[in-house]
Protein backbone atom coordinates (compact mmCIF):
# COMPACT_ATOMS: atom_id res chain seq x y z
CA UNK A 1 0.00 0.00 0.00
CA UNK A 2 2.80 2.40 0.87
CA UNK A 3 4.46 1.78 -2.43
CA UNK A 4 1.22 2.43 -4.21
CA UNK A 5 0.78 5.74 -2.51
CA UNK A 6 4.29 6.70 -3.53
CA UNK A 7 3.51 5.81 -7.13
CA UNK A 8 0.33 7.84 -6.95
CA UNK A 9 2.14 10.82 -5.47
CA UNK A 10 4.76 10.62 -8.18
CA UNK A 11 2.01 10.55 -10.73
CA UNK A 12 0.33 13.54 -9.22
CA UNK A 13 3.57 15.51 -9.12
CA UNK A 14 4.02 15.21 -12.84
CA UNK A 15 0.57 16.46 -13.78
CA UNK A 16 -0.42 20.03 -14.60
CA UNK A 17 -2.22 22.19 -12.06
CA UNK A 18 -5.57 21.81 -13.78
CA UNK A 19 -5.29 18.09 -14.16
CA UNK A 20 -4.04 17.90 -10.64
CA UNK A 21 -7.30 18.94 -9.03
CA UNK A 22 -9.23 16.66 -11.38
CA UNK A 23 -7.07 13.65 -10.60
CA UNK A 24 -7.08 14.35 -6.92
CA UNK A 25 -10.84 13.96 -6.87
CA UNK A 26 -10.61 10.74 -8.78
CA UNK A 27 -7.87 9.41 -6.60
CA UNK A 28 -9.70 10.20 -3.41
CA UNK A 29 -12.69 8.41 -4.80
CA UNK A 30 -10.74 5.39 -5.96
CA UNK A 31 -8.82 5.04 -2.74
CA UNK A 32 -12.12 5.26 -0.91
CA UNK A 33 -13.54 2.54 -3.07
CA UNK A 34 -10.55 0.31 -2.50
CA UNK A 35 -11.13 0.60 1.18
CA UNK A 36 -14.84 -0.10 0.63
CA UNK A 37 -13.86 -3.33 -1.02
CA UNK A 38 -12.13 -4.45 2.14
CA UNK A 39 -15.37 -4.31 4.06
CA UNK A 40 -17.93 -4.84 1.33
CA UNK A 41 -21.49 -4.29 2.54
CA UNK A 42 -24.44 -6.46 1.56
CA UNK A 43 -25.22 -4.31 -1.47
CA UNK A 44 -21.63 -4.44 -2.66
CA UNK A 45 -21.65 -8.18 -2.21
CA UNK A 46 -24.73 -8.48 -4.42
CA UNK A 47 -23.14 -6.22 -7.06
CA UNK A 48 -20.01 -8.36 -7.17
CA UNK A 49 -22.16 -11.51 -7.14
CA UNK A 50 -24.18 -10.25 -10.09
CA UNK A 51 -21.00 -9.74 -12.07
CA UNK A 52 -19.64 -13.15 -11.13
CA UNK A 53 -22.96 -14.74 -12.08
CA UNK A 54 -22.77 -12.99 -15.46
CA UNK A 55 -19.32 -14.51 -15.96
CA UNK A 56 -20.53 -18.00 -15.07
CA UNK A 57 -23.58 -17.65 -17.32
CA UNK A 58 -21.26 -16.48 -20.09
CA UNK A 59 -19.34 -19.73 -19.72
CA UNK A 60 -22.46 -21.91 -19.67
CA UNK A 61 -26.01 -20.74 -20.45
CA UNK A 62 -29.11 -21.42 -18.40
CA UNK A 63 -31.15 -24.45 -19.36
CA UNK A 64 -34.22 -23.46 -21.33
CA UNK A 65 -36.63 -25.31 -19.08
CA UNK A 66 -38.69 -23.05 -16.83
CA UNK A 67 -40.35 -25.93 -14.97
CA UNK A 68 -37.01 -27.36 -14.00
CA UNK A 69 -35.56 -23.96 -13.10
CA UNK A 70 -38.60 -23.20 -10.93
CA UNK A 71 -38.29 -26.59 -9.23
CA UNK A 72 -34.63 -26.02 -8.33
CA UNK A 73 -35.50 -22.53 -7.08
CA UNK A 74 -38.19 -23.94 -4.76
CA UNK A 75 -35.83 -26.52 -3.30
CA UNK A 76 -33.25 -23.77 -2.91
CA UNK A 77 -35.61 -21.35 -1.20
CA UNK A 78 -36.86 -24.03 1.18
CA UNK A 79 -33.25 -24.66 2.20
CA UNK A 80 -32.45 -20.96 2.53
CA UNK A 81 -35.29 -20.52 5.02
CA UNK A 82 -33.25 -22.67 7.37
CA UNK A 83 -30.19 -20.45 7.27
CA UNK A 84 -29.03 -17.20 8.84
CA UNK A 85 -29.13 -15.23 5.56
CA UNK A 86 -32.67 -15.70 4.32
CA UNK A 87 -32.86 -11.93 3.75
CA UNK A 88 -30.70 -12.17 0.61
CA UNK A 89 -32.35 -12.27 -2.81
CA UNK A 90 -31.28 -15.81 -3.58
CA UNK A 91 -31.27 -16.97 -7.20
CA UNK A 92 -30.87 -20.54 -8.37
CA UNK A 93 -30.14 -21.76 -11.86
CA UNK A 94 -29.41 -24.92 -13.84
CA UNK A 95 -26.51 -24.46 -16.28
CA UNK A 96 -26.78 -26.18 -19.63
CA UNK A 97 -23.56 -28.16 -19.73
CA UNK A 98 -22.61 -31.81 -19.57
CA UNK A 99 -19.91 -31.12 -16.99
CA UNK A 100 -20.68 -32.08 -13.41
CA UNK A 101 -20.38 -29.13 -11.08
CA UNK A 102 -22.10 -26.57 -8.91
CA UNK A 103 -21.20 -22.95 -8.13
CA UNK A 104 -21.96 -20.21 -5.68
CA UNK A 105 -21.46 -16.50 -6.24
CA UNK A 106 -21.55 -13.79 -3.57
CA UNK A 107 -24.92 -12.32 -2.72
CA UNK A 108 -26.84 -15.57 -3.16
CA UNK A 109 -26.37 -16.83 -6.74
CA UNK A 110 -26.35 -20.64 -6.83
CA UNK A 111 -25.86 -22.80 -9.91
CA UNK A 112 -25.89 -26.53 -10.59
CA UNK A 113 -25.00 -28.00 -13.97
CA UNK A 114 -27.33 -30.23 -15.92
CA UNK A 115 -24.58 -32.87 -15.94
CA UNK A 116 -24.57 -33.06 -12.16
CA UNK A 117 -28.34 -32.79 -11.82
CA UNK A 118 -28.85 -35.74 -14.18
CA UNK A 119 -26.51 -37.84 -12.08
CA UNK A 120 -28.46 -37.33 -8.87
CA UNK A 121 -30.99 -39.84 -7.57
CA UNK A 122 -33.41 -37.81 -5.50
CA UNK A 123 -34.25 -34.43 -4.04
CA UNK A 124 -32.22 -34.99 -0.87
CA UNK A 125 -29.10 -35.28 -3.05
CA UNK A 126 -30.04 -32.07 -4.88
CA UNK A 127 -30.68 -30.42 -1.50
CA UNK A 128 -27.25 -31.54 -0.32
CA UNK A 129 -25.51 -30.01 -3.34
CA UNK A 130 -27.45 -26.74 -3.16
CA UNK A 131 -26.96 -26.49 0.61
CA UNK A 132 -23.18 -26.90 0.17
CA UNK A 133 -23.20 -23.96 -2.28
CA UNK A 134 -25.53 -21.95 -0.02
CA UNK A 135 -23.01 -22.45 2.78
CA UNK A 136 -20.28 -20.81 0.65
CA UNK A 137 -22.48 -17.71 0.45
CA UNK A 138 -23.37 -17.82 4.16
CA UNK A 139 -19.68 -17.84 5.04
CA UNK A 140 -18.76 -15.40 2.21
CA UNK A 141 -16.00 -17.74 1.04
CA UNK A 142 -15.85 -16.48 -2.55
CA UNK A 143 -16.25 -12.85 -1.56
CA UNK A 144 -13.28 -13.06 0.78
CA UNK A 145 -11.15 -14.75 -1.87
CA UNK A 146 -12.22 -12.28 -4.57
CA UNK A 147 -11.42 -9.33 -2.31
CA UNK A 148 -8.04 -10.81 -1.51
CA UNK A 149 -7.23 -11.40 -5.21
CA UNK A 150 -8.64 -8.11 -6.39
CA UNK A 151 -6.77 -5.91 -3.98
CA UNK A 152 -3.43 -6.87 -5.45
CA UNK A 153 -4.58 -6.15 -8.97
CA UNK A 154 -6.49 -3.01 -8.12
CA UNK A 155 -3.65 -1.43 -6.25
CA UNK A 156 -1.34 -2.11 -9.15
CA UNK A 157 -3.81 -0.44 -11.51
CA UNK A 158 -4.64 2.56 -9.38
CA UNK A 159 -2.16 4.88 -11.03
CA UNK A 160 -3.36 4.20 -14.55
CA UNK A 161 -6.97 4.39 -13.43
CA UNK A 162 -6.40 7.85 -12.03
CA UNK A 163 -5.67 9.23 -15.48
CA UNK A 164 -7.79 6.88 -17.52
CA UNK A 165 -11.33 8.09 -17.13
CA UNK A 166 -12.80 5.15 -19.04
CA UNK A 167 -11.71 2.87 -16.23
CA UNK A 168 -12.82 5.23 -13.54
CA UNK A 169 -15.20 3.67 -11.12
CA UNK A 170 -14.69 0.14 -12.39
CA UNK A 171 -13.22 -1.33 -9.24
CA UNK A 172 -16.08 -3.75 -8.79
CA UNK A 173 -15.56 -4.77 -12.41
CA UNK A 174 -11.93 -5.40 -11.66
CA UNK A 175 -12.92 -7.57 -8.73
CA UNK A 176 -15.38 -9.45 -10.89
CA UNK A 177 -12.84 -9.96 -13.66
CA UNK A 178 -10.38 -11.56 -11.27
CA UNK A 179 -13.13 -13.86 -10.00
CA UNK A 180 -12.97 -15.94 -13.17
CA UNK A 181 -9.54 -17.10 -12.13
CA UNK A 182 -10.85 -18.00 -8.69
CA UNK A 183 -13.56 -20.24 -10.15
CA UNK A 184 -11.00 -21.90 -12.41
CA UNK A 185 -8.65 -22.49 -9.49
CA UNK A 186 -11.01 -23.14 -6.59
CA UNK A 187 -11.32 -22.13 -2.96
CA UNK A 188 -9.17 -23.30 -0.08
CA UNK A 189 -9.84 -26.90 0.91
CA UNK A 190 -10.89 -25.82 4.37
CA UNK A 191 -13.68 -23.71 2.82
CA UNK A 192 -14.95 -26.77 0.95
CA UNK A 193 -14.91 -28.97 4.04
CA UNK A 194 -16.73 -26.30 6.03
CA UNK A 195 -19.39 -25.95 3.31
CA UNK A 196 -19.83 -29.75 3.39
CA UNK A 197 -20.40 -29.76 7.15
CA UNK A 198 -22.82 -26.83 6.97
CA UNK A 199 -24.58 -28.23 3.90
CA UNK A 200 -25.63 -31.49 5.53
CA UNK A 201 -27.03 -29.58 8.53
CA UNK A 202 -29.02 -27.17 6.34
CA UNK A 203 -30.50 -30.11 4.40
CA UNK A 204 -31.34 -31.88 7.66
CA UNK A 205 -32.96 -28.74 9.09
CA UNK A 206 -35.14 -28.62 5.97
CA UNK A 207 -36.33 -32.18 6.67
CA UNK A 208 -34.25 -34.07 4.10
CA UNK A 209 -32.16 -37.17 4.62
CA UNK A 210 -28.89 -35.49 5.66
CA UNK A 211 -26.92 -38.11 3.72
CA UNK A 212 -27.88 -36.60 0.36
CA UNK A 213 -24.56 -34.77 0.02
CA UNK A 214 -22.43 -37.72 1.22
CA UNK A 215 -24.31 -39.87 -1.26
CA UNK A 216 -23.40 -37.50 -4.11
CA UNK A 217 -19.75 -37.51 -3.01
CA UNK A 218 -19.90 -41.29 -2.89
CA UNK A 219 -21.24 -41.35 -6.44
CA UNK A 220 -18.54 -38.96 -7.65
CA UNK A 221 -15.90 -41.09 -5.96
CA UNK A 222 -17.11 -44.09 -7.96
CA UNK A 223 -16.88 -42.26 -11.27
CA UNK A 224 -13.92 -42.22 -13.58
CA UNK A 225 -11.77 -39.27 -12.50
CA UNK A 226 -10.43 -39.03 -16.09
CA UNK A 227 -13.89 -38.19 -17.36
CA UNK A 228 -13.76 -34.76 -19.03
CA UNK A 229 -17.03 -33.81 -17.39
CA UNK A 230 -15.45 -34.12 -13.96
CA UNK A 231 -12.17 -32.37 -14.66
CA UNK A 232 -13.01 -28.87 -13.36
CA UNK A 233 -14.73 -30.12 -10.23
CA UNK A 234 -11.88 -32.50 -9.41
CA UNK A 235 -9.32 -29.75 -10.03
CA UNK A 236 -11.06 -27.26 -7.78
CA UNK A 237 -12.13 -29.48 -4.88
CA UNK A 238 -10.52 -31.94 -2.48
CA UNK A 239 -11.11 -35.54 -3.58
CA UNK A 240 -14.66 -36.83 -3.03
CA UNK A 241 -13.11 -39.62 -0.96
CA UNK A 242 -11.50 -37.25 1.53
CA UNK A 243 -14.60 -35.06 1.69
CA UNK A 244 -16.78 -38.09 2.31
CA UNK A 245 -14.54 -39.40 5.07
CA UNK A 246 -14.33 -36.08 6.92
CA UNK A 247 -18.05 -35.51 6.53
CA UNK A 248 -18.93 -38.99 7.73
CA UNK A 249 -16.75 -38.48 10.80
CA UNK A 250 -18.35 -35.10 11.55
CA UNK A 251 -21.89 -36.48 11.12
CA UNK A 252 -21.27 -39.61 13.15
CA UNK A 253 -23.06 -39.63 16.49
CA UNK A 254 -25.12 -36.59 15.46
CA UNK A 255 -26.87 -36.53 12.11
CA UNK A 256 -26.84 -40.32 11.82
CA UNK A 257 -28.98 -40.45 14.96
CA UNK A 258 -31.81 -38.37 13.51
CA UNK A 259 -33.48 -41.31 11.79
CA UNK A 260 -34.49 -38.90 9.06
CA UNK A 261 -34.79 -40.62 5.70
CA UNK A 262 -36.96 -38.40 3.52
CA UNK A 263 -35.20 -38.52 0.14
CA UNK A 264 -38.13 -37.28 -2.01
CA UNK A 265 -37.41 -39.49 -4.97
CA UNK A 266 -40.68 -39.37 -6.92
CA UNK A 267 -40.94 -35.60 -7.20
CA UNK A 268 -37.29 -35.38 -8.24
CA UNK A 269 -37.76 -38.00 -10.95
CA UNK A 270 -40.85 -36.19 -12.18
CA UNK A 271 -38.98 -32.94 -12.74
CA UNK A 272 -35.49 -34.06 -13.60
CA UNK A 273 -36.17 -37.32 -15.38
CA UNK A 274 -38.45 -35.58 -17.86
CA UNK A 275 -35.83 -32.94 -18.58
CA UNK A 276 -33.02 -35.25 -19.50
CA UNK A 277 -32.30 -34.53 -23.12
CA UNK A 278 -31.02 -36.80 -25.84
CA UNK B 1 -47.14 -61.87 -40.34
CA UNK B 2 -49.03 -59.05 -38.69
CA UNK B 3 -49.01 -60.99 -35.48
CA UNK B 4 -45.28 -61.48 -35.59
CA UNK B 5 -44.74 -57.77 -36.20
CA UNK B 6 -46.92 -56.81 -33.28
CA UNK B 7 -45.19 -59.39 -31.13
CA UNK B 8 -41.89 -57.82 -32.02
CA UNK B 9 -43.28 -54.44 -31.16
CA UNK B 10 -44.34 -55.77 -27.80
CA UNK B 11 -40.96 -57.29 -27.21
CA UNK B 12 -39.23 -54.01 -28.04
CA UNK B 13 -41.63 -52.07 -25.84
CA UNK B 14 -41.07 -54.48 -22.98
CA UNK B 15 -37.32 -54.23 -23.35
CA UNK B 16 -37.43 -50.44 -23.45
CA UNK B 17 -39.67 -50.13 -20.43
CA UNK B 18 -37.52 -52.55 -18.48
CA UNK B 19 -34.28 -50.82 -19.42
CA UNK B 20 -34.18 -48.17 -16.69
CA UNK B 21 -35.04 -50.78 -14.10
CA UNK B 22 -32.35 -53.12 -15.34
CA UNK B 23 -29.81 -50.33 -15.21
CA UNK B 24 -30.99 -49.27 -11.79
CA UNK B 25 -30.67 -52.82 -10.52
CA UNK B 26 -27.22 -53.10 -12.02
CA UNK B 27 -25.68 -50.42 -9.78
CA UNK B 28 -22.60 -52.20 -8.61
CA UNK B 29 -19.75 -51.71 -6.23
CA UNK B 30 -16.94 -53.36 -4.33
CA UNK B 31 -16.06 -53.62 -0.68
CA UNK B 32 -13.47 -50.91 0.01
CA UNK B 33 -12.48 -51.92 3.54
CA UNK B 34 -13.13 -55.29 5.15
CA UNK B 35 -16.49 -54.89 6.82
CA UNK B 36 -19.22 -56.66 8.72
CA UNK B 37 -22.40 -57.07 6.74
CA UNK B 38 -25.25 -56.08 9.07
CA UNK B 39 -28.79 -57.34 9.27
CA UNK B 40 -30.05 -53.78 9.90
CA UNK B 41 -28.58 -50.34 9.08
CA UNK B 42 -27.06 -49.89 12.56
CA UNK B 43 -23.56 -50.48 13.88
CA UNK B 44 -24.83 -52.68 16.74
CA UNK B 45 -27.10 -54.76 14.51
CA UNK B 46 -26.45 -58.48 14.11
CA UNK B 47 -23.52 -59.34 11.81
CA UNK B 48 -24.42 -61.60 8.91
CA UNK B 49 -20.98 -62.04 7.39
CA UNK B 50 -17.55 -60.47 7.15
CA UNK B 51 -16.88 -59.20 3.64
CA UNK B 52 -13.26 -58.99 2.49
CA UNK B 53 -11.89 -56.12 0.39
CA UNK B 54 -12.89 -56.35 -3.25
CA UNK B 55 -16.07 -58.37 -2.74
CA UNK B 56 -18.44 -57.53 -5.59
CA UNK B 57 -21.74 -56.05 -4.52
CA UNK B 58 -25.01 -55.09 -6.00
CA UNK B 59 -26.54 -51.98 -4.42
CA UNK B 60 -30.23 -52.50 -3.63
CA UNK B 61 -31.18 -49.56 -1.44
CA UNK B 62 -29.85 -46.47 0.33
CA UNK B 63 -30.82 -45.20 3.72
CA UNK B 64 -28.92 -42.50 5.54
CA UNK B 65 -25.24 -43.44 5.51
CA UNK B 66 -26.05 -47.09 4.81
CA UNK B 67 -26.57 -49.22 1.74
CA UNK B 68 -28.45 -52.48 1.45
CA UNK B 69 -26.27 -54.69 -0.73
CA UNK B 70 -26.15 -58.17 -2.13
CA UNK B 71 -22.97 -60.20 -2.50
CA UNK B 72 -22.78 -63.56 -4.24
CA UNK B 73 -23.88 -65.26 -1.04
CA UNK B 74 -25.39 -62.72 1.36
CA UNK B 75 -27.65 -59.73 1.59
CA UNK B 76 -27.53 -57.03 4.24
CA UNK B 77 -26.40 -53.51 5.16
CA UNK B 78 -22.98 -51.86 4.83
CA UNK B 79 -21.85 -48.33 5.60
CA UNK B 80 -21.63 -46.20 2.46
CA UNK B 81 -18.01 -45.43 3.26
CA UNK B 82 -17.15 -49.14 3.13
CA UNK B 83 -18.21 -49.35 -0.52
CA UNK B 84 -16.61 -48.12 -3.72
CA UNK B 85 -19.18 -47.72 -6.47
CA UNK B 86 -18.53 -48.88 -10.03
CA UNK B 87 -17.66 -52.44 -10.94
CA UNK B 88 -15.45 -51.58 -13.90
CA UNK B 89 -11.77 -50.88 -13.42
CA UNK B 90 -11.76 -47.15 -14.09
CA UNK B 91 -8.35 -47.27 -15.71
CA UNK B 92 -9.93 -49.14 -18.62
CA UNK B 93 -12.49 -46.45 -19.31
CA UNK B 94 -10.09 -43.68 -20.21
CA UNK B 95 -11.33 -42.98 -23.69
CA UNK B 96 -13.85 -40.37 -24.74
CA UNK B 97 -16.33 -38.61 -22.58
CA UNK B 98 -19.27 -40.46 -24.08
CA UNK B 99 -17.79 -43.88 -23.63
CA UNK B 100 -16.98 -43.36 -19.97
CA UNK B 101 -20.44 -41.89 -19.48
CA UNK B 102 -21.82 -45.05 -21.01
CA UNK B 103 -19.62 -47.17 -18.79
CA UNK B 104 -20.77 -45.24 -15.75
CA UNK B 105 -24.34 -45.53 -16.87
CA UNK B 106 -24.06 -49.23 -17.49
CA UNK B 107 -22.28 -49.98 -14.26
CA UNK B 108 -24.08 -47.69 -11.87
CA UNK B 109 -27.35 -46.82 -13.52
CA UNK B 110 -26.97 -43.18 -12.65
CA UNK B 111 -29.42 -42.10 -15.18
CA UNK B 112 -32.35 -40.26 -13.72
CA UNK B 113 -35.71 -41.90 -14.19
CA UNK B 114 -35.65 -41.57 -17.95
CA UNK B 115 -32.42 -43.50 -18.29
CA UNK B 116 -30.92 -40.79 -20.47
CA UNK B 117 -27.69 -39.03 -19.57
CA UNK B 118 -25.63 -38.88 -22.71
CA UNK B 119 -26.01 -35.55 -24.41
CA UNK B 120 -24.21 -33.99 -27.31
CA UNK B 121 -23.76 -30.60 -28.86
CA UNK B 122 -23.19 -28.62 -25.67
CA UNK B 123 -19.65 -27.85 -24.70
CA UNK B 124 -18.31 -28.67 -21.31
CA UNK B 125 -17.48 -26.20 -18.60
CA UNK B 126 -13.79 -26.27 -17.79
CA UNK B 127 -11.04 -23.84 -16.85
CA UNK B 128 -10.74 -22.59 -20.43
CA UNK B 129 -14.43 -21.90 -20.80
CA UNK B 130 -14.41 -19.98 -17.53
CA UNK B 131 -11.39 -17.89 -18.50
CA UNK B 132 -12.66 -17.19 -22.02
CA UNK B 133 -16.23 -16.42 -20.99
CA UNK B 134 -17.90 -13.22 -22.18
CA UNK B 135 -20.11 -11.99 -19.30
CA UNK B 136 -23.82 -12.38 -19.96
CA UNK B 137 -25.63 -9.91 -17.68
CA UNK B 138 -28.93 -10.48 -19.52
CA UNK B 139 -28.90 -14.12 -18.46
CA UNK B 140 -28.59 -13.02 -14.84
CA UNK B 141 -31.84 -11.09 -15.22
CA UNK B 142 -33.57 -14.24 -16.44
CA UNK B 143 -33.09 -15.70 -12.98
CA UNK B 144 -35.61 -13.15 -11.69
CA UNK B 145 -38.38 -15.12 -13.39
CA UNK B 146 -38.33 -17.68 -10.59
CA UNK B 147 -38.48 -15.42 -7.55
CA UNK B 148 -42.01 -16.62 -6.72
CA UNK B 149 -40.26 -19.73 -5.42
CA UNK B 150 -39.63 -17.80 -2.22
CA UNK B 151 -43.32 -17.65 -1.32
CA UNK B 152 -44.03 -21.12 -2.72
CA UNK B 153 -41.34 -22.88 -0.72
CA UNK B 154 -43.37 -23.78 2.37
CA UNK B 155 -46.27 -25.36 0.47
CA UNK B 156 -43.78 -27.06 -1.80
CA UNK B 157 -42.02 -28.60 1.21
CA UNK B 158 -45.28 -29.66 2.85
CA UNK B 159 -46.25 -31.59 -0.29
CA UNK B 160 -43.23 -33.81 0.20
CA UNK B 161 -43.77 -33.98 3.95
CA UNK B 162 -40.55 -32.12 4.64
CA UNK B 163 -40.57 -30.92 8.22
CA UNK B 164 -38.27 -28.27 9.63
CA UNK B 165 -36.15 -29.00 12.63
CA UNK B 166 -33.63 -27.11 14.70
CA UNK B 167 -30.04 -28.31 14.50
CA UNK B 168 -26.68 -26.76 15.25
CA UNK B 169 -23.90 -26.72 12.69
CA UNK B 170 -21.31 -29.46 13.06
CA UNK B 171 -17.78 -29.02 14.33
CA UNK B 172 -14.93 -30.51 12.40
CA UNK B 173 -14.22 -33.83 14.06
CA UNK B 174 -11.69 -35.09 11.59
CA UNK B 175 -8.65 -37.16 12.43
CA UNK B 176 -6.54 -34.05 11.92
CA UNK B 177 -8.66 -32.26 14.49
CA UNK B 178 -8.05 -34.98 17.02
CA UNK B 179 -4.34 -34.84 16.21
CA UNK B 180 -4.41 -31.16 17.03
CA UNK B 181 -6.03 -32.06 20.30
CA UNK B 182 -3.18 -34.41 21.10
CA UNK B 183 -0.62 -31.76 20.28
CA UNK B 184 -2.33 -29.33 22.57
CA UNK B 185 -2.24 -31.78 25.45
CA UNK B 186 1.43 -32.42 24.87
Amino acid sequence: MQRTILVLLALLATTTAQAFSLNLDKLTNIIGKTQDLKGVDAQGEVEIGKGVAANLLGAAPLMQDDNLQAYVNRVGWWLVRHTERNDLDWRFGVLDTDSLNAFAAPGGYIFITRGLLMNLRNESELAGVLAHEIAHVLRRHHLAAIQKNAQTGIIADLASMAVESSQYGSLAEKAIATSTELYARGLDKSDEYEADRMGVVIAARAGYDPYGLPSVLHTLDGMNSQDAGLSLMFKTHPTPQSRLQLLDAAMSGKLDQLNQHNQVTDRFSGFVGGSARP
Amino acid sequence: MIEITSLRKWAVLLMLSALPNLLQAAEAGRVLVTSDLKEQPYLDAKTIANLPVGTFLEVLQRQGGWMRVKSATDEGWLKMTAIKLGAVDTSVAKTGDNLSTLVNLATTGRSGSSGVTVTTGVRGLGQEELRDAEPDPEAVKHLDRFTSAKSEAAAFAAKANLQSRTLDYLDATSSSASNNGLFKRN
